[in-house]
């Protein structure tokens, strides 16, 4: 068994875990954070993209609009390379009603959200999709992050100050000696190893999978209700701000443009295991009528992929346990030690993506209350590896970089605008990633025809490149095949049928990768 | 006027065409793009799966499904339809006996079961004991030598023999200062004799150990022969394999056929989409052919309908799951495309098996098995009955159920 000592392990590399363990580091102290998969496979990497102005709570939850307002311009200032400076439009459709916008104009004044009603005429004409009937519109400061670049960026940056970022590493158990945190096992899934980390602190930021975390340091049944929501990726940018409902924030009320595809979400269903969220045809159905409502024609777009995530809301008495959409979207830290007689851990759950910096903050002030310490918080101020130059990210970013690059670096998926040279640094620098875990950080096969073209060839790269051998290179190719699906036969519909007929053609026609023979042990990981 | 209007430029439409054209008949071919055999292998398959893996291709055709659309017509007739395909086109372009499949190796390492193929692939056969010397070109990116190596080398061959093979590069920029050449700019400059050339010098300087060297199949694309050159330098085997889309071989055949087919006498109509019909009584009488200008009503005594199925766009799915055959309005053995999506990838994918039924003449019918036109025929992808990629069989579909519509229009009269 592997050992490691540390003051701090974070437990979970979603925005909360790594907001949390950059937080932890900046302040000095030693921090290890696990995750059981990759980094941002959870939650995080399952939303709908937005960087929230806090438009969207000025009415329903006031505190949480103003923290949003403000953490949106902190992570433009310090994270500007996962933030795209998209605006917002909040708008008022035929049939809702128009006195809302005043009641949401009145909130965003109330709680420091920058909001300023514009006219119709110029809303569709920056937005010339919209619906033509709307009837009010309110530009507000969203934009759209990258969730994959957000906790990457932190790491990076908890990294250059000493933290460790362990990736498959999953929690096996919490050990405590008497009423105190002592240790956290793991298992490295990739490694085959056992890892004891040896720590005074734990922070539990696993999100949906907190519960179970907390059950194995022994405390008392953290109730975490999974809040399950879907989104479906739209091929192109229908538009190119994101567009929210003006109503009380309900199911299919926003459209986000992020990279080279437009988001739509989201629902909100109670769900048990977050391990197995559906994509019930029923949901798409409603999210297309919902996309229609805002872009008439929605319909007759053509819908690439669809997945489903999960809020990781804590348990509130105040709401009934089926009722996620009325929960607060705050913070909630669940102090051990006076609950359940166990020092040196906390729990946290709910939250959200644009406010992750403040989370960690509240979090690691916690801890140190509890370790009598009082170091203070940095994480406003210090840039994030890869934002030095305060560049926000725009779509255009990597045709500028192909456009440089051509002569020299062959493009391997041509959807998404991803080079030769950034899969091979990729697979060097991560030499036991799975196509997946590559995809998440480079887009590879996130694009129209969902890695028809570049699967074959990521794979074939990787065998090249000998981090893989032509067994692995192709269990890699089946794993990344099979991932993919899931996310298509939910939405599998107009142009995208022709599409995954193309590409049934290349794999099962003219490759045969089905009878390729099948590797010893399926690659899982 | 025409006799027969042919609507589709892929393996069925191009084979019906000539057929028709060859037995005198006046025909006019439309077709919105050049058809589907660009995305193909620039083989011939019949029956590669079963879904075991198929030897004797015509044995198993005897033997499909009553819904399958081999099953009305009959190994024989497949057979003849391949056979007489086989002939048209030549033996510098397919060889090999519809009786027997070859299993030749993918641009993955795969053992790819096919009826007919080029000769520059044919060496490539899986046969036990053998060995590929496999040679990548450093700017090609889909033919991964060391994956297809590696694979190929942990594969056994279909008779229980073993299988090994070596990977190895070769860096020969088909024009300067290109980082990211398609498979055709390869084929182009391969057409060149001196090109040619220095190519095959470099791959047989790079070629490690192996009775048959595996290259992708960029052999030239006009000029034939181009492997036989290769190979003499080499001084060994040489075998193309095939590489996703653009096909090089599948541009081969297309090139190929186009040709026969104009020397037969077809009027060709490219880049124009069918977009309707008109009926007197029963019958079509004309298709609505979308021209600049206007819509224009082409006019036979029989249409043969080989638009593909879903990959070209010919049978379409709804936001609703809703199925359907846009131009025609054609019966469909499903409507609701829902329950035919699988959650998981591998294995079956009855959608793509969904189609138009047709009679024993190739006529499109209805629930109650009646032709619903009298003079419209269909051929190849559009028909029902087969999820043509995972068997390996859209191109034996093709040439028979194109055959059987000329043959009926015709009377079988040749």
């Amino acid at each position: 068994m592997k050992r490691l000592e540390t003051d701090v392990v974070v437990i979970g590399g979603g925005s909360t875990g790594l907001g949390v363990v950059r937080d932890a580091a900046l302040r000095g102290y030693r921090a290890v954070l696990v995750e059981r998969v990759d980094l941002g496979q959870g939650t995080t990497g399952r939303f709908h993209g937005l960087l929230h102005s806090g438009g969207r709570y000025v009415v329903s939850d006031p505190q949480s609009a103003t923290e949003c307002a403000e953490e949106n311009a902190i992570l433009r200032r310090i994270q500007s390379a996962a933030v795209e400076d998209t605006g917002g439009f909040f708008v008022t459709l035929p049939g809702d009603d128009p006195s809302y916008a005043d009641q949401f104009l009145a909130g965003a004044a109330k709680t420091g959200v920058p909001a300023t009603e514009i006219s119709v005429a110029e809303a569709l004409r920056r937005e010339p999709r919209l619906h033509p009937g709307i009837q009010r519109a309110i530009e507000v400061a969203d934009g759209s992050v990258d969730g994959w670049q957000l906790v990457w960026g932190a790491a990076r940056s908890a990294m250059s100050h000493g933290a460790k970022v362990l990736t498959y590493h999953r929690v096996t158990h919490i050990e405590r000696e008497g009423g105190r945190v002592s240790a956290v096992l793991c298992r490295d899934e990739k490694g085959g190893e056992d890892v004891r980390i040896e720590c005074s602190f734990v922070l539990n930021c696993a999100g949906p999978w907190a519960g179970q975390i907390a059950a194995m340091a022994g405390a008392r049944e953290v109730e975490v209700v999974a809040g399950r929501g879907i989104m479906i990726a739209m091929n192109h940018r229908i538009v190119n701000t994101v567009i929210n409902r003006c109503v009380y924030p309900t199911d299919g009320d926003i459209l986000v443009p992020v990279h080279t595809v437009s988001i739509i979400g989201t629902t909100d269903i109670h769900e048990s295991d977050p391990d197995h969220l559906p994509i019930p045809r029923d949901e798409v159905q409603q999210m297309l009528d919902a996309g229609e409502a805002m872009i008439p024609g929605f319909r007759t777009a053509r819908a690439l992929h669809a997945w489903s995530g999960s809020r990781p809301l804590i348990k509130d008495d105040r709401v009934a346990a089926h009722d996620t959409r009325n929960m607060s979207r705050g913070m909630a830290v669940i102090d051990h030690s006076e609950r359940d007689g166990l020092s040196g851990m906390l729990t946290i759950g709910g939250g959200k993506l644009t406010t992750y910096r403040l989370m960690a903050e509240h979090i690691v002030d916690a801890m140190g209350d509890q370790l009598g310490e009082n170091r203070p918080c940095r994480t406003a101020d210090e840039v994030i590896p890869g934002s030095e130059d305060r560049r926000l990210y725009a779509v255009t970013h990597r045709l500028e970089e192909r456009e440089a690059d051509r002569l020299d670096d062959p493009i391997v998926c041509e959807c998404e605008l991803m080079s030769r040279s950034m899969l091979v640094d990729a697979l060097h620098a991560q030499p036991n990633a799975t196509l997946d875990d590559l995809r998440r950080q480079l887009r590879l096969g996130m694009g129209p025809c969902q890695g028809g073209f570049c699967a074959a060839r990521a794979a074939g790269i990787a065998c090249s490149e000998q981090v893989a051998d032509a067994e692995r290179a192709t269990g890699l190719l089946r794993l990344f095949l099979k991932h993919r699906w899931i996310g298509l036969w939910p939405i599998l519909y107009g142009p995208q049928v022709r599409q995954t007929a193309l590409d049934h053609w290349i794999f099962a026609g003219t490759l045969d990768v089905e009878h390729l023979p099948h590797p010893e042990q399926e690659v899982v990981r | 006027m025409s006799d027969v209007v042919v609507i589709g430029a892929g393996l069925a439409g191009l084979t019906a065409a000539l057929r028709l054209a060859r037995s005198g008949r006046s025909v006019m071919l439309v077709t919105k793009g050049p058809g589907g055999l660009q995305l193909s292998q620039g083989t011939l398959d019949i029956l590669g799966y079963t879904p075991e893996r198929v030897e004797r291709p015509l044995e198993a055709v005897a033997a499909v499904a009553s819904d399958h659309p081999y099953a009305s017509i009959g190994a024989d007739a497949v057979g003849a339809a391949v056979a007489w395909l086989a002939g048209a086109l030549g033996p510098e372009l397919l060889v090999g006996d519809p009786a027997r499949n070859l299993h030749l190796p993918t641009a993955v390492g795969a053992l790819r079961p096919t009826a007919l193929a080029q000769p520059s692939m044919v060496a490539g056969d899986a046969i036990g004991g053998r060995s590929y010397a496999v040679v990548g070109v450093r700017q090609l990116k889909d033919f991964p030598a060391d994956l297809v190596a590696g694979n190929l080398a942990r594969s056994t061959a279909p008779d229980g023999g073993a299988l090994a093979a070596s990977a190895a590069w070769v860096d020969l920029p088909a024009r300067p200062g290109e980082a990211d050449p398609s498979p055709l700019t390869y084929a182009r400059a391969l057409d060149e004799e001196a090109f040619a050339a220095r190519f095959a010098r470099a791959v047989a300087a790079a070629a490690g150990p192996g009775d048959v060297v595996a290259l992708p199949a960029v052999l030239g694309v006009r000029r034939s022969g181009v492997w036989r050159q290769v190979a003499e330098v080499v001084g060994r085997d040489v075998c193309e394999i095939p590489l996703p889309p653009p096909s090089v071989p599948g541009l081969r055949l297309y090139e190929a056929l186009l040709a026969l087919v104009r020397a037969a006498g077809v009027r060709i109509v490219t880049g124009s989409r069918i977009v309707g019909r008109t009926l007197e009584a029963d019958a079509v009488a004309s298709v609505t052919l979308a021209a600049a200008g206007g819509p224009r009503q082409l006019r036979a005594d029989a249409f043969v309908y080989a638009p593909g199925g879903f990959e070209s766009g010919a049978l379409e799915v709804d936001s609703f799951g809703a199925i359907s055959e846009p131009v025609f309005g054609l019966p469909l053995t499903a409507t609701d495309a829902g329950p035919l999506i699988p959650a998981t990838y591998w294995g079956p994918h009855p959608l793509f098996a969904v189609g138009v039924r047709t009679d024993a003449a190739g006529r499109p019918v209805d629930a109650a098995g009646a032709a619903v036109h009298p003079n419209l025929y269909v051929a190849g992808g559009l028909i029902a009955g087969a999820e043509r990629w995972r068997e390996k069989s859209g191109d034996g579909i093709a040439v028979a159920t194109a055959v059987r519509a000329a043959d009926h229009i015709t009377g079988g009269t040749r």
